[in-house]
């Protein structure tokens, strides 16, 4: 993203934007440099978001009112101009969070309103409730078709739990399918909110958008702060910029902030000079300062972004203050291992890992060796899309050729001397014989779940959650067509397909959100793959001993399926506690050569033979066999159907 | 020479490939021609008279060697059997039948005009004229053959022929009936190791019969009745296609570059070509060392008799030093040893000789793309 310093603008547009509603500064020769906001006290100023379940149309209502105040004009191309990244565009998700400050006129009186964006998905709750805390109100957006789901809930409490004040509205009223009584009777007996007056709008078509910003200003509390305390401000988001570095959106509490300042993270105790402070409108607009219940970015000299915590609190030097609550170290929950195809390029792996986590301060990167890939990480994440999304940036922005194992949770092993340790690699996982003699105890991470479907689908979720070895606590009706299912499973068992397995089962219509809920012992068990009676330790799983039978034949097969006929026999076993549970050969090949090569043929028979030597060189050769990269990703996928 | 199908003017379109080859050959005067190859389409389908005038054309432009191979490529219709005497009168030297199978209903499926019987015959009638010149193609691995059935058809063809076979595993090209066929399920080849096994039935047959495997897909009952201009491809000699969609590799005589270019596969477009400019080139390529040295091994590999590190190190242009490393440190000795160890390849020396055995020319594409760096 550009930064956008001083600009010099004709005269015209001076006026323009002072008809917006924000005074500028004018330098001696005519041009603008920071806007000036000062005149933006608390009780000009709303502080709100937008909580809504996937696809029920955040994006869209704040393209609208982004529209409606003037800061994008209405074109095609801003649609969804909150979403930056090209994979959150193709996946049709936000993962980073944004906050756009936007002016409006209301009953004779000039706001300055701060729409501060959420990440939508489960996997990122704490960033939710942190931008949230920024926040004194929030539009609980109802697709008033689908009605509640789960992340609605979810996102209520989470806003519920701030203190937030909620403004639920009812979209997409344009559908033939919308049933706003319904919903609105859903929301009433879920959250216990009146929703008499509950605002009606589609903000595809418009309907009903002009209630909307008059709804924010009139029902969503001004921040509280005094401008003489010391300044105080909560970090909620970050990303690298490469012209100055970490660039920090902020939500100033108490007191001012400007350039030329010194302030001081609570967390970490780092000093920072600010040289830059503004507001996103929608990019970077500098400002000649920020004081209590604004939001916007500050540029200080902060060389990486994990030095930023989200939540973090910052202080100006030799004023420290009451660090705000909530704040807590982002935690993986899913990690996977990855390793450079070509043991060559590790470094310049390294390199590509470092940079895009820059940007991403809530991915955990630990060195691991494997036996059968040499050296390589194992990467956490908050959650499977978290980490399909950065594999997908890794391969797609930083053309990187990694292998990419299998995800797994990190299991707790408690031994009998009384150390604990965390396994996160499946081959570090004691061996039968080692839990036997040393291990007290063998744990796993289980999460709490929430799940929402249609009560025809009752049934079919009770199967998939029994089949997930969860433990089912209560299920009830939340109006007479959905049920809303609350159960503990581990959390090894939804990181993979479970959720693609509950929408399928549901039609689509069933939603999901967890949180994390410690650790239980469970009767885990390691499974080996042997290739030509060599254990290969990147392809070792851990497993619930439930599972080891159909999940040993399954990886056997998978293998076979994947793995191409070589110049000799391979043998695949699989093998948990020492004993054999499946095995499958690979035959041998008895004929490869090309039938014809004269004249022509010669040129097209080179170019295949180039085209299979880069085939070969994405291979990972472990002893004599030459594994693909579906290999190594198939050993945890492989079902448990 | 590349001689298009009925349907064109005959007169028009040998008039374009003289043109042709007069440019094309004019710079290699000074060289002699060692073999000359009409294929492509149906070059038996050309009239007798015009396929002299293309010998007799190029004669005068590089002289033909004494002994010079002049192959055509025919299919066994009666129409055609009619012409072989006037096709050796022309000059013709060698003669190509395209058998393909015995089996008639195969044959109608795959669109020929002529029986099993009449190919047979046809091989017989070719005998008399082109004695010891005589080769047959057959193909192996189409659906619903069993493996006895091809080991009959080639038992019976075997009692016929002469000199030379080539024995094709049926390939399937994208952009045929064949292949939107298979692609849709509406034909199932035998399996993999079904033509595997075929393809050793044929060496086995051959070989008791007395014909040497000297290539993948090609026999000969002597080294003087190996195809001349098809060991020009693999032991990368200079030669020039002519015609639509014809490829050539020479060395460019004024830059010393190896070459290698294609004809405009379009027939009007290349006829109109050769009557503008003088020839109908499409796509003209330089071929760096590093290529020139893989297709040496790609193509040295595909012949029992393998590849010398002399010839290696020659390069394409006998008669200077190509300042090639040896074979030894081009590739990669460690997997050539490998594979000599499993018995799939034979050297001697610290290789001054590389081939492969006859199991490692059955699976020579794992092993070259093993070896090659």
């Amino acid at each position: 993203m550009p930064t956008v310093h001083a600009s010099s603008r004709t005269t015209t547009s001076a006026q323009a934007r002072r008809r917006r509603g924000y005074a500028t500064r004018t330098a001696a020769d005519g041009s603008d440099t920071a806007i000036d906001i000062t005149e933006y006290t608390p009780d000009r100023i709303r502080n709100f978001s937008i909580i809504a379940h996937i696809d029920h149309g955040k994006s869209t209502l704040a393209d609208r009112l982004l529209e409606t105040t003037g800061v994008i004009t209405k074109s095609g191309k801003n649609k969804q101009v909150l979403d930056k990244l090209k994979v959150e565009r193709e996946r049709g998700i936000t993962v980073k969070a944004q906050s756009v400050s936007m002016f409006w006129e209301h009953a004779g009186r000039k706001y300055l309103l701060n729409l501060i964006d959420t990440p939508g998905h489960v996997d990122f709750s704490y960033e939710v409730s942190r931008s949230l805390a920024a926040c004194q109100g929030t539009i609980l957006l109802v697709d008033a078709a689908q009605g509640i789901q789960a992340q609605t809930v979810a996102n209520f409490f989470l806003a519920f739990g701030e203190g937030l004040e909620v403004i639920p509205m009812l979209n997409k009223i344009d559908l033939p399918t919308a049933e706003p009584d319904r919903a609105a009777l859903q929301i009433e007996s879920a959250f216990e909110i009146d929703a008499t007056n509950i605002v009606h709008i589609s903000a595809k078509t418009g309907l009903g958008i002009d209630k909307v910003l008059p709804s924010v200003i009139e029902r969503i509390p001004r921040p509280v702060g005094s401008i003489d305390a010391p300044f105080k401000a909560l970090l909620f988001d970050t990303w690298y910029d490469k012209y100055v570095g970490v660039v920090c959106l902020m939500a100033v509490k108490d007191g001012a902030v400007r350039r030329g300042d010194r302030i001081v993270s609570t967390h970490s105790g780092a000093r920072y000079e600010v040289m830059e402070v503004g507001i996103m409108h929608p990019e970077q607009k500098p400002a000649t300062q920020l004081q209590v219940g604004q939001v916007g970015y500050i540029v200080c000299n902060m060389k990486s972004v994990a030095e930023a915590h989200v939540g973090d609190t910052f202080h100006k030097d030799k004023f420290p203050v009451d660090p705000l609550p909530g704040f807590v170290p982002a935690k993986s929950m899913v990690f996977a291992g990855v390793f450079p195809l070509d043991a060559g390029e590790f470094d310049k792996l390294n390199e590509s890992i470092q940079k895009l986590t820059l940007n991403d301060s809530s991915v955990g990167v630990h060195k691991e060796t494997s036996a059968a890939l040499g050296q390589g990480w194992r990467l956490g994440f908050l959650g499977t899309l978290h980490m399909d999304v950065f594999r997908q940036r890794l391969e797609e922005e930083y053309d990187a050729n990694i292998l990419v194992t299998a995800p797994t949770v990190p299991y707790r092993v408690q031994y009998t001397d009384g150390t604990i340790k965390y396994i996160q690699t499946p081959a570090d996982f004691p061996t039968a014989v080692e839990i036997q003699e040393k291990v007290e105890a063998v744990m796993e991470p289980f999460v709490s779940a929430t799940l929402i479907f249609p009560e025809q689908y009752l049934g079919a979720m009770l199967e998939l959650c029994t089949m997930h070895r969860a433990d089912i606590h209560t299920h009830t009706y939340l109006d007479e067509l959905r049920v809303m299912l609350k159960c503990r499973l581990p959390t090894a068992e939804i990181v993979s397909d479970f959720y693609d397995r509950l929408k399928s089962k549901s039609q689509g219509f069933g939603s999901f959100d967890y949180e994390d809920d410690g650790y239980s012992e469970s009767d885990l068990v390691k499974m080996e793959v042997l290739l030509n009676g060599e254990p290969v330790d990147a392809l070792a799983a851990v497993m619930h001993r439930s599972s080891v039978v159909n999940v040993g034949r399954a990886i056997a097969k998978r293998l076979k399926d994947v793995i191409r006929r070589q110049l000799f026999d391979i043998n695949i076993q699989t093998a948990a506690n020492g004993k054999v549970v499946a095995r499958e050969t690979v035959k041998q090949l008895r004929k490869n050569v090309t039938a014809k090569c004269y004249g022509g043929d010669v040129s097209r028979k080179m170019k295949l033979l180039n085209k299979q030597k880069e085939g070969k060189k994405r291979m990972k050769k472990i002893g004599r066999v030459e594994l693909p990269q579906e290999a190594f990703l198939s050993v945890m996928t492989s079902s448990q159907e | 020479a590349r001689v298009p199908s009925g349907g064109v003017d005959h007169a028009y379109i040998t008039n374009a490939l003289l043109a042709e080859l007069k440019t094309s050959l004019t710079p290699h005067a000074d060289k002699e021609l060692r073999s000359i190859y009409f294929g492509g389409g149906t070059p038996s389908l050309a009239k007798p008279a015009h396929i002299a005038r293309i010998i007799e054309h190029a004669n005068r432009l590089v002289p033909l060697a004494n002994d010079a191979e002049i192959t055509l490529e025919s299919n066994p219709t009666s129409a055609e059997v009619g012409k072989m005497a006037a096709f050796k009168a022309a000059g013709i030297t060698r003669y190509s039948i395209g058998i393909q199978t015995l089996d008639d209903s195969v044959l109608q499926r795959m669109g020929r005009l002529h029986t099993g019987a009449e190919g047979l015959a046809a091989v017989d009638r070719a005998k008399a004229l082109f004695s010891g010149r005589v080769s047959c193609d057959m193909m192996f691995g189409f659906e619903g053959q069993t493996l006895s059935g091809w080991r009959q058809d080639l038992e019976t063809v075997l009692d016929h022929a002469d000199s030379h076979l080539s024995l094709y595993q049926l390939t399937v090209e994208p952009g045929t009936p064949l292949f939107r066929d298979l692609n849709a399920q509406r034909v199932m080849l035998p399996e993999d190791d079904a033509q595997a096994q075929m393809y050793e039935a044929a060496v086995e047959l051959c070989g008791a019969r007395g014909f040497r495997h000297y290539e993948v897909s090609n026999y000969a009952k002597s080294p003087g009745a190996q195809s001349v201009h098809n060991m020009g491809y693999w032991q990368g000699r200079q030669w020039i296609g002519i015609g639509p969609s014809a490829h050539s590799r020479f060395t460019d005589p004024a830059s010393g570059q190896r070459l290698r270019t294609v004809r405009i596969p379009d027939i009007r477009r290349w006829a109109q070509n050769c009557m503008e400019r003088g020839h109908g080139t499409g796509k003209t390529e330089a071929i760096d060392g590093a290529e020139a040295k893989q297709e040496a091994v790609v193509f040295g590999l595909r012949m029992l008799d393998g590849l010398s590190n002399e010839q290696f190190m020659r390069g394409n242009n006998s008669s200077v030093a190509s300042g090639r490393e040896p074979l030894a440190e081009y590739l990669c000795m460690e997997r050539v040893r490998q594979h000599v160890r499993d018995g799939y390849l034979r050297s001697t020396g610290d290789l001054d000789h590389l081939a492969p055995t006859e199991r490692g020319l059955q699976v020579i594409d794992s092993i070259l793309l093993d070896i090659i760096p």
